[in-house]
């Protein structure tokens, strides 16, 4: 269970007799489907959402907690049930060589490292990744960049993903492998995307615009009602 | 990334050769005797057979990683070229010879152990060799993890540079290192901005 109490993100203003710009309105929400989508313009606050939920970025107001832990005073222990997928995967792969990454996640859990090195080579397999253990990230696809940047979070068994524009990056076949990677995950998933068929397929949604959370619903609901502002002209990036 | 960039510093190439298969401190030991070899006996012979001797490791290391040998002359031969003219001139030929085998012989070596060594590899070795700073305390891991991140960083920063300089060509500007400085150092900035947030998303390490 995620809870937003209040939680609201404000950076100060260039000019310091203006007063702070709001990057995200004081929200309270609670997240526990198994797949919610994030959906909003460009520049809305989908990113900030996100990222309050594992302490990438912490609230100016109020406070967030994942399964009671709070993402600033417990950042440790939220890390390690919420893992984090980024839109760009090689700005999150730190090793050269793909299984090398994995292992880079198992190293807290396995201090062997033939160990660490049949763990990782599992996770792989898991996602059906285990022929490109040896291959360079940089020769990969996008697509496979991002699995295998997604099986390095998982391999870390946090049991929440948080997946910030995934599929943006990805050309649509790769789009469609890694909608089914998500599909069969046990985990909980919550992504912000910019692919309304995507976002349409989870167990609800948020739409988020001008940093404030202005639906929050059945995922098919909070597309319409998004396409429907989209055609006003009254989505503010 | 582009390979030019991958191969000049020397990137892992996956085999099962015997120079692969070989521990870590063997492969230092290695570079380390080729180093005071060449620094101690300065002289063509010394400077040539070490070289020699490193373009025989390759080939042990198999055909792929004998092809990456020629990759840093590529790129770098007008500075062996510079420094060479300047010996020959300063010193002498023979002196310039043995300067230049007895430097390319080492830097081979050590490109040896990247494209041979995993680098959890050498992270695992580094980090049992600093286990000393323990003792100050300090944290290997850490410093294995630093010298990996500066690994990666070395051609992450040289592909900005080459899509900033195309960026510039595209528009035409011309090639100006002062015009390309700001961009580079921002996007520099930015890499290392997003390598952190990565890092403290995995729990790896915390962002301070």
């Amino acid at each position: 269970m995620i809870r937003f109490n209040l939680a609201g993100v404000s950076i100060p203003s260039e000019d310091p007799s203006m007063p702070e710009r709001t990057v995200l309105s004081p929200c309270t929400v609670e997240l526990s489907e198994p797949r919610i989508a994030v959906i909003g313009a460009n520049g809305s606050g989908k990113s900030t959402l996100l990222r309050l939920i594992n302490g990438l970025v912490s609230p100016s107001t109020g406070s967030v907690e994942v399964h009671g832990f709070n993402t600033v005073q417990q950042a440790k222990a939220v890390r390690q049930r919420v893992g984090f997928l980024f839109t760009d995967p090689l700005s999150q792969l730190v090793m050269p060589i793909v299984i090398e990454d994995v292992e880079l996640s198992l190293k807290a859990s396995h201090k062997n490292r033939a160990q660490r090195t049949e763990a990782a080579q599992r996770a792989l397999a898991t996602l059906g990744l285990k022929h490109l253990a040896q291959r360079s990230i940089y020769d990969l696809s996008g697509g496979e960049r991002q699995l295998v940047a997604l099986c390095s979070v998982l391999a870390a068994g946090q049991n929440i993903l948080v997946a910030d524009e995934p599929t943006t990056l990805l050309d649509l076949a790769n789009n469609q492998l890694l909608q089914s990677t998500f599909d069969a995950l046990t985990q909980q998933v919550i992504y912000a995307t910019h692919d309304l068929d995507f976002a349409a397929s989870a167990d609800r949604a948020l739409l988020v615009s001008d940093g404030q959370i202005i639906f929050d619903g059945p995922a098919p609901e909070a597309v319409a009602t998004y396409r429907q502002l989209v055609r006003d002209g009254r989505v503010t990036p | 990334m582009s390979a030019n960039h991958q191969m000049l510093l020397g990137h892992y190439l996956p085999g099962t050769s015997l120079i692969h298969r070989a521990p870590l401190l063997a492969k230092y030991l290695v570079v380390l005797i080729i180093g005071a070899a060449v620094l101690i006996f300065r002289i063509p012979a010394v400077g040539i057979g070490t070289l020699l001797f490193g373009v025989g490791l390759f080939a042990l290391a198999g055909p792929r990683v004998l092809r990456a040998w020629v990759a840093p002359l590529r790129q770098l031969w007008w500075i062996f070229a510079i420094l060479g003219i300047y010996q020959a001139i300063l010193n002498s030929p023979l002196f310039a010879l043995s300067l230049i085998s007895g430097m390319l012989a080492v830097i081979q070596c050590g490109r040896l152990i990247l494209l041979t060594t995993t680098q959890s590899a050498l992270l695992d070795g580094l980090e049992a060799a600093a286990a000393p700073v323990r003792f100050i305390g300090g944290n290997p891991a850490t410093i294995a993890l630093a010298v990996a991140l500066m690994l990666r960083s070395i051609p992450a920063i040289a592909t900005s540079v080459q899509d900033l300089t195309d960026a510039a060509k595209a528009r035409d500007i011309k090639r100006n290192p002062a015009i390309l400085a700001a961009p580079v150092v921002i996007n520099t900035v930015a890499y290392a901005q997003r390598t952190a947030d990565a890092l403290a998303a995995r729990g790896i390490m915390e962002r301070n």
